[in-house]
């Protein structure tokens, strides 16, 4: 079987597929976790915010949020959640909410102000009202990256840069997938039994090109990156959900959003965040956490969320938030495709088990599901935690161990040169890099970010990236790619400051440009104009 | 406290203007806020390196071809020149020995192995007057072992494009193995503390010396902390050698920042080093005293006052939500109103931001509100008009609007 799209979802699939004894392929056009699975907050859900207005997609989140916890623990940070009421709220809302969670079998406990104030100092210090719930914060590339690697463990394989090109239909039944190869041009044909559309907002066209019709309602949301962790609790705003009502403790910085906004399927390729988001995150972004009006913003960036209209309803008026999916055999009478969509990256496991179980009816499989109990890699052995590393190198291992969990272990740390710092912010050593090249499907610097957050501190990669390409030209002998491949990675991070391109966001933005046009002319002998954005 | 001139900023073109003035026996206070972007000048200073992208030969030559609105413009075409031979003789005075001159530009080398139009380059720095006859072909670039700031393969490849033969040899010292054992030591300014000692020096020359092979000229990552390290290091190698700029923080510009701080202290000029100024009496047309934010209510008066307080990077300029300012005194500046306009798409286009400044009359008077300030003149990378990215005009900016305002100041 073929699963298309390389997010969350897909490679959860993979994984479950994979374990139940199937023959896998996932491929995927770009990077893993490009679309909205590394676009969205990476907050764990309790279920809280959706208790009020949709309690089957709040009782899925608070479900999968306790399995997270145990299969998923290096790339969870249980931080705990609030809610909180702002003068301008309707205190009023507060028991409904905690009614509605109770209801979903959410722990909902009120606490006092001053209690919340105490535990969470970057709090609002005006609230009236303050509810904690098991809210957390998860590391979505990072938990991406675990599910493919233990697909390929149990047999799957897994492409990314292929892009879906078309199907081999032969009498109602899709029985291969046309790819291109975009590193090489190179075109082929895989075929497969089964074929899973998991490409999240991108699946309407992936269904077009096997000939059925799905009606996506693209929304879009903008969020943005502050230069440290203002925050150590999630921090939602107890009201009915709307614009930059939640903040996030992510690793070394925090994110605030979104905004949410029904747009053309045909722009769902623009990912450039424009000033009103900026100027509505923000706003609404200080009422939170009054600190961020001072705190440097590093990056802004945006993410399509894959809403589907319903079957019954093609005008779209109901949208469903929860996952579909849909045998295209019984709907549409096209064998051998099926489509998982909707959902949420909190609910990409229990989507992977519903589209398995679709794809193992039809193969007359019957092995059970056992994702919910099996650990993902990295997450299986504690032993690693409790090793004592010789003291000075700590902060690189610490760093990598909560990276990579038990999967650490498989990173060189024999001698000194393993052990140095490339990236001093995010604490990621030589040996991270050697490792994620060989074994994590790196093949530039944004893919490195992805797998060991290189260059996403608050320096945003300023000397980094640079030792970074170096070593990556090194290994792969290409000193040109590895300039372009700098210049690539430079570019990738302006597209996500210039949108707040102010305050010292811009003094770095200058900073960059004085090293690396200035000092070291890396303009003069790289074009990047005209290409295409191949992350 | 009074003073004949209070220079608000302490890097190249401040101390610049401040030695100028205290040559002639001007008293001089700098008000110097932090560390200078000398941290990021590989060896080199730039008069003008491109016109429309193209690289400059010869800079006298094209300073007319520049928009009016430039700073040579305004110091006059006819006293580049001039002030081109004094800056260099300044920097000799300091201790900064360069090679060049304004009439043509050679080329220096960039960490990354380009070839960049140059104007003076530092003596113990690799410099190539005629890129099509090159000084020598056998060149072997000795890489320290753990060095990450120097992006090795891309040196060697760019010197390869440029004609030589490049052998990268790898090294290291007792000294240099056991700085390595932290894994956050192997920085340019870590080594240059452990490499001061004729021993420690002795101990890289035998390891490079016993690569060399038939190399006509070594090259070696600028770690040096100073020159007589380099001048002992020359001395025990059996063949030239020259330095090639690293990632900051760059060595050679931490010198050339000593050295020029360290000459204006021996004029008897004042240095307030970590204080900044935080604003500024202006009274009609003339500045009265500044603040600054550790002398607190004792504000420093002068006769004139000369702006070098940089550009973004350094908070010369401040850009926020909403409009990009001058901090200080809330000067007059050259910039879009518009937040939109001040960025480009592509980090390697031409960004509107780098142009920006404060806005000057022809003798770089400083405007506020439309009205002249006699007694402020602005000088370096505060002032608009230029692009020190894409022109590679930012260090003769700084050195020649300095020298310039010190001459007018001079004159009064």
């Amino acid at each position: 079987m073929i699963i298309i799209g390389g997010g969350a979802t897909g490679a959860g699939t993979a994984r479950d597929c994979a374990l139940r004894g199937l023959n896998v392929l996932l491929v995927e056009r770009n990077d893993y976790s490009t679309g909205a699975t590394g676009r969205n907050h990476g907050l764990m859900h309790s279920g809280a915010r959706y208790a009020v207005t949709d309690s089957e997609s709040a009782s899925e989140c608070i479900s999968e949020n306790m399995i997270l916890r145990r299969i998923a623990r290096h790339c969870v940070e249980e931080t705990d959640g609030l809610f909180i009421t702002l003068p301008e709220d309707d205190l009023q809302y507060q028991q409904t909410f905690v009614d509605a969670c109770h209801r979903a079998g959410i722990r909902a406990d009120v606490i006092d102000p001053e209690e919340a104030r105490r535990i969470e100092p970057a709090v609002n210090p005006d609230l009236i009202g303050a509810v904690r719930v098991p809210d957390a914060a998860i590391d979505p590339f990072r938990l991406t990256v675990a599910n493919l690697l233990d697909a390929r463990l149990h047999g799957a394989d897994t492409l990314n840069y292929h892009e879906v090109e078309g199907f081999v239909i032969n009498q109602n039944r899709v029985e291969a997938v046309k790819l291109l190869n975009k590193k090489n041009g190179e075109h082929v044909e895989v075929r497969g039994r089964v074929i899973v559309n998991a490409a999240g907002i991108w699946g309407q066209r992936i269904a077009e090109m096997a000939g059925v019709k799905i009606s996506m309602f693209p929304a879009r949301g903008a969020l943005l990156i502050f230069g440290h962790r203002v925050n150590n609790m999630v921090i939602n705003r107890c009201r009915k959900p709307a614009n930059a009502d939640i903040l996030v403790p992510d690793d070394t910085v925090c994110v605030i959003g979104t905004t949410s906004d029904r747009i053309p399927i045909e722009t769902v390729d623009d990912m450039r965040v424009t000033r009103e988001e900026v100027d509505v995150l923000l706003s609404e972004g200080v009422k939170i956490a009054p600190s961020l009006a001072t705190t440097r913003i590093i990056r802004a960036y945006a993410g399509v969320r894959p809403l589907v209209a319903s079957d019954d309803d093609p005008s779209g008026r109901s949208i469903s938030r929860g996952i579909v999916c849909l045998d295209h055999a019984k709907r549409d009478g096209l064998e051998g495709f099926i489509t998982i969509t909707g959902g949420k990256m909190m609910t990409y496991r229990l989507m992977g088990q519903i589209a398995t179980d679709a794809v193992c009816a039809k193969l007359g499989n019957t092995a059970p599901c056992i994702t919910a109990d099996q650990p993902l890699p990295g997450s299986e052995d504690e032993s690693i935690f409790k090793e004592n590393p010789a003291k000075r190198y700590s902060f690189g291992l610490r760093a990598a161990l909560g990276r990579h969990g038990s999967l650490a272990r498989n990173i060189d740390r024999d001698n000194d040169i393993d052990n140095a710092l490339v990236c001093e912010c995010e604490g990621v050593t030589v040996g991270e890099i050697k490792y994620a090249v060989n074994d994590l499907h790196v093949h530039n610097l944004v893919n490195l970010r992805r797998r060991t957050r290189l260059g996403m501190g608050t320096c945003q990669g300023k000397l980094c990236s640079c030792r970074a390409a170096s070593l990556m030209g090194e290994f792969s002998h290409d000193v040109k790619g590895a300039q372009e491949d700098l210049a690539a990675f430079l570019d990738e991070r302006w597209k996500g400051m210039r949108p707040v391109a102010w305050g010292d966001t811009l003094r770095e933005a200058q900073l960059t440009a004085a090293i690396y046009e200035g000092l070291c002319g890396l303009d003069m002998v790289v074009d990047t104009t005209g290409k295409e954005d191949v992350q | 406290m009074r003073t004949d001139t209070v220079i608000i900023g302490g890097g190249l073109s401040g101390l610049t203007c401040g030695i100028a003035l205290a040559k002639r026996g001007q008293r001089v206070t700098i008000v110097a806020s932090g560390q200078s972007t000398l941290l990021f000048n590989g060896g080199s200073m730039d008069l003008l390196g491109y016109i429309d992208g193209q690289a400059v030969k010869a800079p006298l030559d094209v300073i007319a071809q520049l928009p009016i609105d430039h700073p040579y413009r305004k110091i006059g075409t006819e006293r580049i020149a001039d002030l081109a031979d004094q800056a260099k003789q300044l920097l000799e005075d300091a201790g900064i020995m360069t090679e060049g001159s304004a009439n043509a530009n050679h080329w220096r080398v960039t960490p990354m192995g380009v070839a960049k139009p140059a104007w003076l380059t530092l003596k113990s720095h690799v410099c190539i007057d005629d890129i099509e006859q090159l000084p020598c072909k056998r060149v072997a670039l000795m890489c320290v072992r753990g060095f990450f700031d120097q992006p090795n393969g891309m040196l060697a490849n760019g010197l390869q494009q440029m004609g030589f033969n490049v052998e990268k040899k790898e090294f290291t010292t007792d000294e240099i193995t056991t700085l390595r054992r932290s894994p956050s030591e192997m920085r340019a300014v870590s080594l240059s503390k452990r490499l001061v000692s004729n021993s420690s020096l002795k101990r890289v020359a035998d390891q490079i010396n016993a690569l060399a092979a038939d190399a006509d000229m070594m090259l070696l990552p600028s770690v040096l902390g100073d020159e007589e390290a380099f001048d002992t290091l020359q001395s025990m190698t059996v063949k030239p050698l020259r330095l090639v700029a690293t990632l900051p923080p760059s060595m050679a510009g931490i010198r050339m920042q000593k050295q020029l701080q360290h000459y204006f202290r021996m004029l008897g000029g004042n240095y307030l080093m970590g204080d900044s100024a935080v604003s500024a009496v202006i009274d009609g047309d003339r500045v009265v005293s500044v603040t600054t934010a550790k002398l607190g209510d004792m504000p420093l008066r002068a006769n004139n006052f000369v702006l070098a307080s940089g550009s973004f990077i350094s908070r010369g300029l401040t850009a926020d939500y909403e409009r990009i300012y001058e901090p200080v005194m809330d000067l007059d500046v050259d910039a879009d109103a518009n937040r939109d306009n001040w960025t480009q798409f592509g980090v390697l286009n031409p960004q509107a931001y780098s142009r920006y400044g404060v806005k000057t009359d022809d003798s770089l008077h400083c405007i506020k509100q439309g009205k002249t300030i006699s007694n402020l003149h602005a000088i370096g990378s505060v002032l608009s008009g230029h692009d020190p990215i894409k022109m590679a005009d930012g260090t003769g900016v700084s050195l020649l609007t300095a020298l310039a305002a010190a001459q007018d100041i001079l004159a009064k």
